[in-house]
């Protein structure tokens, strides 16, 4: 199943940060041009390969299952985690992945399988928290002061858990659409899919939570000094 | 929510500027952008800020799931498929006999007016005329038919079952397997008891519905041994103790 997870997209390789002194050079290379077309493989690009896994599991075919489940495992559990979790996470990925192997007889292909899936995982993991009645369980604050505390810790690890608990403390609405286009990768014509919205909607969010986690962060002491430095 | 950009600046909005970011801006509006940050400080700043982050966010881990989760989806999904067929099994019998029932209620009410007008007509018949009589009947002979079929069904779901039994008894000691088979014997006792009495009396429901009954009992009797497994509990009640 290794050579299913090999063969998963992967995230377009990040380029070195720039910070609030890198001035007017800076500006003209903002725009994120190749990730779109990494996002765009990444959802669309493995169609064929797709049709025919959902073929072999429609058949029953030996171990079709456990190929689909690896092909999408990290994608799905990294989704759970960052709308419920660590600790719920494996929770609601059981129940995504159930509700993916019970619903793949009736997928008619309208939308790419990476695209279904997300919807059924975004599904499962609010349908959780709603039942929960709790978001996300950031990491306590105390983990973080160790991290700081200890040698050696590389800076940015630090930095990538003040990161990930201020996503913890974002509305459900803002983290889930910050995570499935900043982390994900996908486009928001995907992301409006997923979360039956208008894609407007979903620019509008992402727009937001940005503002809203580049705030948190500044309060946190973080800023893009800082980052650049992590 | 509205935030502006930097303390100073209010030309641009956060969520403008990372709309630029992101590229979504028109070639007019991203090239008013790119002249008015030339100048400002504090979009500049903003936008730099916006970059690193989308950078970091982007560059966060992407958590490995525990290697139980496989294990628990795979055994989850066998345990919905393992049961059902059994619910599909209990389900289509039950729908047949319902069916039966209703074809066997609309006979009773539709040829009693016809036996009672033979019994006034002629009242010494012997009454195994009137059990024979509407056995010609071909409605009759269509209600028995069903009845034949969703027997037939409970049958299959009975063999199912005990073959899943077989697998789960052999984990168990000879006095375990003795005492089930003692129990099954008694329901199988039940079963032939109401067959006979549904043969003996066609036409009436009431036979069929005693046998119905008889394999739903024996059905739930082996599906809860079957569940439990090795667990202790008294087949069909919850909480209860293996035999």
């Amino acid at each position: 199943m290794d050579n299913a997870s090999a063969r998963m997209p992967v995230k377009p390789p990040t380029t070195p940060m720039l910070g609030a002194t890198a001035q007017l050079s800076a500006v003209d290379g903002l725009q994120l041009g190749p990730r779109a077309a990494a996002a765009e493989a990444q959802v669309h690009a493995p169609a064929d390969n797709d049709a025919a896994l959902i073929a072999a599991v429609r058949r029953g075919d030996a171990g079709s299952r456990e190929a689909l489940y690896h092909r999408f495992k990290r994608r799905v559990y990294a989704l759970a985690v960052r709308i419920v979790g660590p600790n719920d996470a494996e929770e609601v990925s059981q129940e995504a992945f159930i509700r993916i192997f019970r619903g793949l007889e009736k997928f008619r292909g309208d939308a790419a399988l990476a695209t279904w899936i997300y919807r059924l995982a975004v599904n499962a993991a609010l349908s959780h928290r709603s039942r929960r009645g709790t978001g996300p369980q950031p990491e306590a604050d105390d983990d973080v002061d160790a991290q700081v505390g200890a040698e050696p810790v590389r800076g940015d690890a630090v930095l990538r858990v003040r990161i990930e608990r201020a996503l913890a403390r974002l509305p459900v609405g803002y983290r889930t659409v910050i995570v499935l286009h900043d982390i994900e990768g996908l486009e928001h014509e995907d992301i409006a899919q997923i979360l039956g919205c208008h894609v407007g909607t979903s620019k509008s969010q992402l727009h937001k939570a940005r503002g809203r986690l580049r705030e948190m962060l500044a309060a946190d002491g973080i800023t893009a000094a800082a980052l650049e430095n992590g | 929510m509205r935030m502006k950009s930097g303390a100073g600046c209010k030309t641009y909005t956060t969520e403008r500027l990372s709309a630029f970011v992101d590229g979504e801006l028109t070639p007019a509006e991203g090239a008013a952008v790119r002249t008015h940050a030339s100048g400002c400080p504090d979009c500049t700043a903003t936008l730099a800020d916006l970059r690193a982050l989308v950078t970091n966010v982007r560059a966060l881990d992407v958590p490995e799931p525990p290697p139980t989760l496989w294990p628990a989806i795979d055994g989850a999904l066998e345990r919905r498929e393992r049961f059902a067929w059994l619910k599909i099994s209990l389900w289509r019998p039950l729908g047949i006999g319902a069916l039966a029932g209703a074809v066997a209620v609309v006979l009773v009410t539709v040829t009693l007016p016809t036996v009672r007008a033979r019994w006034n007509r002629a009242p010494a018949a012997p009454p195994v005329q009137m059990a024979a009589a509407p056995v010609s009947d071909p409605l009759l002979h269509e209600a028995e038919a069903e009845f034949a079929q969703a027997a037939a069904a409970y049958e299959r779901s009975i063999e199912k079952l005990r073959a899943l039994l077989a697998r789960e008894e052999a984990r168990w000691s000879p006095q375990e397997r003795t005492r089930m088979a003692e129990r099954l014997g008694r329901l199988d006792e039940v079963i032939a008891r109401s067959r006979e009495l549904a043969r003996r009396t066609p036409g009436d429901s009431a036979g069929n519905e005693q046998l119905f009954a008889a394999y739903q009992q024996k059905i739930a009797f082996l599906a809860a041994a079957v569940h439990r497994g090795g667990e202790s509990g008294e087949w069909g009640k919850p909480g209860g103790r293996r035999p």
